[in-house]
């Protein structure tokens, strides 16, 4: 049983599944090729302007999430009869189906998933105006900072790629960029310093920048919920990014909430499964699961994350385990209590 | 038409579904997912100096690692001074060659648990050759009878529930033995002593080696490796270079950190062997195999691992200790075991498998089967950055692929 995985000859071309992925990037701004229109969408009557000192990214990551999850579901019953197979089956048919084309993965779309992970950036820019700060957005000419490319290997491309992304927020003139995905902030604060020329710019999660405004404010923040929480670190967040004791502080100051930590927490926290999502979908999945059940440990009735791919993940796996829990972005928790 | 990496994919895909739906691992890792954390708490709790000193086990392996090929030397020196006899093997095939040089054809060669024994697929050539060669170590012992690869690299028949040890060992003895532990164990004992005294070679891996004396300490809890290197006239030691240590003390901190971190207090048995067994009791005459072997011989191989020196970034793969300890944290080594692996198993196994075990051939869906969480440098004793270095083995995959056309 042993497993041989000698190669025969020296052929390396490579999933055709990260292939797609990377065109799409390189030629359309995003992973899947989705039009500047449905990432931009969340913003058409807040009329943010596009120059200001403050940035406000969303790097289309949290309005992709939904459209990657119907590309993987759609996939894995393509292979029917083997359940356990993997994406690289059929990928002869994957260009034509998905490539450059998305609309079969958008009609796979639920209208719910589609609204409610568009709504996270339209909620993340109210939250950041009602507490008082000015933010800008690139809108339709916002493109995805390229993480993918990086996890998957493309740097030569990535070099590419960032210099375009670069051009556009240098023509926001912004010197603070906030960052809703911790993706797109690791790359900008870890990555791109070292691919292009120039790259001085403030990057902040939307978790700090919200730390950074009510750290110093004394009483409480109002909030739409009251009950106990726990908190799923994400790994970029806790480990990359060592950003952990944020949350904690502000969730200490939000009323009527009370934090229960699950034993796996902080540095120590573990992963939702999204970075497997692609490759090995059914894997994915099942520790998803498995984190799920550990967050539903802590009997919280509620829990907080604050990245797209997290969101995702533990969303999925919680209903799909039927765990009585609820899983909500910390940009949707916030929304309920201090804009409504 | 497909190509071979794809194909490899596929295959290496739902394997790794298959493991993840086999109830049998599933519980077996659970459980040892569980005892592992509880048991290295408890022995941290009980031995608080172990972080501190694993800071300082770092900072031997990087200067260890800077001087590997000064102190292989030396290690070579001080061995020969004891009177053990030692080579230096650069690719896999070397190592085998200078193995069957030694052993020749016929021989029995009982075997203790070394995964450099596994990185060269030894077992297997010294049958070939035809030998006949016993795994000593239980675990490997059944994973020998069931012609399988090893699932953890200090537990390595972790998904072998007792049943079907007692099934295999029914036929393999041809008597009745019961899914009873103890009783299972004793079957083996009684069958490898009769071994242990016929056999011509014994064969172990070490842990550490120090460079000054040349003593190799053997870790271990069964006392298989003990007798393994004591009772057969010749023990053959097979170490990695990256194995050296500067002095005698820094091994033992780095043998100390290593089991701390495989989640013992302390383990059955700490075997230190610098050369081979002897007497100076009549007329201070020294002579050679008093009680135990009368050769060593000491086989030291690169395989690829001064590449790995050589490259800033992945020469900290070498600090690897082996404990195993990532392992138990890796969410996919958690639903899979050694199904994420080929030789070396999970995220730091899917490094040295580029290195040491194959090249990018067996490493590639290793390396993109990696979540880069980091959980594992958390648990590292010595802070491995197995992220960093996949993500640069993924841009060498897709630079190998697009040259590849």
């Amino acid at each position: 049983m042993a497993l041989k995985l000698k190669a025969e000859s020296r052929n390396y071309r490579l999933p055709q599944t990260l292939e797609v992925i990377r065109g799409n990037i390189v030629k359309y701004g995003n992973p899947l090729g989705l039009k500047g229109n449905e990432i931009a969408v969340w913003a058409r009557d807040l009329n943010l302007p596009r120059q200001g000192d403050v940035l406000l990214y969303t790097g289309g990551e949290y309005q992709l999430v939904p459209y990657i999850d119907s590309l993987v579901n759609m996939l894995t019953r393509m292979n029917q009869g083997s359940v356990g197979f993997s994406l690289m089956m059929g990928v002869r048919n994957l260009i034509d189906m998905v490539g450059i084309n998305p609309e079969k993965i958008v009609a796979g779309v639920g209208s719910r998933d589609r609204e409610r992970y568009r709504d996270v950036n339209r909620k993340a820019a109210l939250v950041l105006e009602e507490m008082g700060l000015k933010i800008c957005y690139l809108g339709e000419e916002e493109i995805y900072s390229g993480a993918l490319l990086y996890e998957y290997g493309f740097v030569g491309d990535l070099r590419q790629h960032a210099r375009k992304v670069t051009e556009l927020i240098k023509s926001t003139g912004a010197r603070t960029i906030i960052c809703l995905s911790p993706h797109s902030a690791e790359i900008f604060k870890l990555i791109y310093p070292r691919l292009v020329d120039n790259f001085h710019y403030e990057v902040k999660t939307f978790l700090e920048t919200v730390y950074d405004l009510v750290k110093d404010v004394s009483g409480r923040l109002p909030t739409g919920f009251s009950g106990n929480v726990t908190v799923h670190d994400s790994c970029r967040m806790a480990r990359e990014l060592g950003i952990t004791e944020e949350i904690r502080d502000i969730l200490s100051k939000i009323e009527g909430v009370t934090l229960i930590e699950p034993e796996l927490n902080r540095r120590w926290t573990t992963c939702c499964g999204g970075p497997g999502k692609v490759l090995f979908p059914e894997l994915s999945g099942k520790i998803a699961a498995r984190r799920v059940g550990e967050l539903a440990a802590t009997n919280a009735d509620l829990v907080i994350t604050f990245c797209p791919y997290c969101l995702a993940a533990l969303d999925k796996g919680q209903r799909e385990g039927q765990k009585n829990i609820q899983i909500e972005d910390f940009i949707e928790f916030l929304y309920r209590g201090i804009v409504k | 038409m497909s190509s071979v990496l794809e194909r490899l994919f596929q295959k290496y895909t739902a394997e790794l579904n298959k493991a993840s739906d086999d109830p049998n691992i599933q519980l077996a890792l659970s459980r040892a997912v569980k005892s592992y954390r509880d048991n290295t708490e408890a022995a941290l709790k009980r031995f608080p100096h172990t972080p501190k000193l694993a800071e300082e086990v770092r900072a031997i392996k990087e200067t260890a690692i800077e001087r590997m090929d000064e102190l292989v030397t030396q290690a070579r020196q001080a061995i020969e001074a004891n009177h053990g006899k030692t080579y230096l093997a650069k690719s896999r095939e070397d190592a085998l060659k200078l193995a069957e040089d030694i052993i020749g054809t016929g021989k029995i060669v009982v075997k203790g648990k070394s995964i450099l024994g596994e990185e060269l697929e030894i077992r297997d050539y010294l049958i070939e050759k035809g030998n006949e060669v016993w795994e000593t170590d239980l675990g490997e012992f059944i994973l020998q009878l069931r012609h399988e690869r090893p699932m953890h690299i200090v537990s390595p028949s972790i998904h072998v529930p007792r049943e079907k040890v007692a099934e295999l060992f029914t036929e393999f003895f041809g008597r009745e033995i019961p899914p009873d532990i103890a009783a299972e164990v004793g079957a083996v004992r009684e069958f490898m002593r009769e071994k242990y005294f016929s056999a011509h070679f014994g064969m172990s891996g070490a842990n550490v080696v120090a460079a000054d004396c040349g003593a190799m300490v053997i870790m271990e809890n069964e006392g298989n490796a003990r007798i393994c290197t004591a009772v057969p006239p010749v023990h053959i030691a097979l170490v990695g270079i990256e194995k050296v240590a500067p002095t005698f003390q820094e091994a033992m901190k780095v043998a100390e950190v290593t089991w701390r971190y495989a989640n013992y207090t302390v383990p059955g048995y700490v075997n230190i062997i610098s050369g081979p067994s002897k007497t100076g009791d009549i007329e201070k005459v020294t002579t050679y195999g008093a009680h135990g072997p009368r050769e060593l011989h000491v086989i030291l191989v690169d395989n690829g691992r001064s590449e790995m020196a050589a490259n800033p970034l992945f020469r900290q793969g070498l600090y690897c200790l082996r404990c195993g300890g990532c392992m138990y944290e890796c969410p996919v080594f958690q639903l899979t075991a050694g199904h994420f692996g080929y030789r070396y198993l999970g995220g730091i196994g899917a490094i040295w498998t580029a290195f040491v075990a194959g090249g990018m051939d067996n490493a590639a869906p290793l390396i993109y089967t990696c979540l880069r969480c980091g959980r594992c440098v958390e648990r590292c004793p010595v802070s491995i950055d197995v992220p960093s270095m996949i993500a640069e083995l993924r841009r060498r995959i897709v630079e190998l692929a697009h040259k590849a056309g």
